[in-house]
């Protein structure tokens, strides 16, 4: 069974999984959403809650509702997404890593900057 | 984004509704209402009044104060209520010699609103056969049959005494997929009783909560995380939290210090301002309101 943390509403952390599916292109843009019973049935949730992740996805500008369709991933979402990203990166991320960059004196010479995989 | 679900009339009214064993009352007058479109828990210890509950709103308990379900009677138009709810009690069993294509024919003569079809395609998603016997399956494969034949009836109300007990995770996970997947829609609504509180909060849309025949919550998920504060706080403000009478104080995991507080209604500021909000969890809510009274409720 998927198990959510107590830190942030359920809603809220669906909405971020979802979009991180997103981000690696899963459904691409252009394409629909799995239906709101469908993502119910795959995460056990109650589909209400289903209702808000997509909502909140769709206030981000990630998703748009087609008249008699559905739900679809609206283009330019996953350069939205990676820019709403990069912003959390430079801004939260970063400086902590930075200070612990120093902290163990680590300049950039000495990461590896090749291997990514 | 649902729509208009408050306009409507609910499934499921009841005021001041109680139900007396000899001198005990299982149920103590007990009010509240379910709309269309929901899905809710309704949990309790052992003894708590559950079961008795469920009886009474398919007729089978008799009643004081004011039940509709479905706007009927459920005493006096119980044959009526029937074709429109179902139930699986928690004594449910399958006739052990019945193939399951028999239980498919005898349900169709039996129910006006059963469809055969509906059924069979219901069970595809399992891995009952339809030449099985009820006495070769599994545990789990049997009540996944038993939702199959009563989901395939077009009813309005679904009722489920403790439909996943003795279940495995993976079976207690297929019924709920089962469920939610081929059931919900919007417009039917379930109430559901289980002890798996954690692993069916993610599913429901409202809580009932019962101890010893009396209805101690009745909110939905989405007001339990405005309505209550929970708090996770280091041990060394542990005083201050008691001091602020927090309905229950926990420990949050394994390891030192990790303690948490839960409030109903918002604590003053400097008190939330010594821990971090959490969402408050059914589970913790539950024994929170429901532990027995000679507790002492801020104990660990």
């Amino acid at each position: 069974m998927p198990s959510w943390d107590q830190r942030q509403p359920i809603y809220q952390q669906l909405a971020d999984l979802l979009a991180a599916k997103l981000l690696d292109g899963e459904p691409p843009e252009g394409q629909a959403m799995p239906s709101v019973r469908a993502l119910a049935a795959l995460y056990l949730l109650n589909p209400l809650t289903v209702n808000r992740a997509l909502q909140a996805l769709g206030d981000a500008g990630l998703l748009e509702h087609r008249r008699g369709l559905g739900l679809y991933v609206t283009a330019g979402a996953r350069e939205r997404l990676k820019a709403t990203e990069r912003r959390r990166f430079l801004e939260a991320e970063w400086p902590r890593l930075r200070e612990r960059l120093r902290r163990l004196d680590i300049g950039a010479e000495q990461l590896n900057w090749e291997d990514a995989r | 984004m649902t729509g208009t679900t408050t306009t409507a009339a609910p499934l499921v009214e009841a005021i001041g509704l109680s139900v007396r064993y000899g001198a005990k009352r299982a149920v103590d007058d007990v009010s509240f209402v379910i709309p269309k479109g929901r899905v809710v828990g309704l949990l309790g210890h052992n003894g708590a009044g559950k079961t008795t509950l469920m009886r009474a709103l398919v007729g089978l308990a008799r009643p004081e104060g004011t039940l509709r379900v479905l706007g009927l009677d459920p005493r006096r138009e119980r044959v009526a209520l029937l074709r429109s709810a179902c139930y699986i009690p928690d004594v449910a069993i399958l006739p052990r010699w019945a193939r399951v294509q028999d239980l498919i024919t005898l349900m169709g003569g039996m129910h006006p609103k059963f469809s055969a079809e509906r059924a069979r395609q219901l069970l595809r998603r399992t891995s009952v056969g339809l030449s099985d016997r009820v006495k070769t399956l599994s545990k789990g494969m049997v009540v996944q049959a038993h939702l199959a034949l009563v989901a395939a009836i077009d009813a309005r109300l679904m009722i489920l005494d403790e439909p996943t007990l003795g279940l495995d995770v993976l079976s207690r996970k297929a019924f709920y997929e089962m469920l939610i997947d081929e059931w919900c829609d919007g417009e039917r609504s379930v109430l559901i009783s289980t002890h798996q509180v954690e692993e069916i909060e993610s599913l429901l849309s409202d809580v009932l909560m019962l101890n010893e025949g009396k209805l101690v919550l009745s909110i939905s998920l989405e007001d339990i995380d405005t309505r209550f504060v929970a708090l996770s706080h280091d041990a060394a403000v542990a005083e201050q939290m008691a001091a602020a009478h927090p309905l229950l104080r926990y420990r949050t995991g394994p390891g030192p210090g990790g303690s948490a507080a839960i409030f109903d209604g918002a604590p003053p500021e400097h008190v939330q301002a010594l821990g971090q909000r959490m969402r408050p969890s059914l589970v913790d809510l539950f024994v929170a309101l429901t532990r027995k009274p000679e507790l002492d409720r801020t104990q660990f």
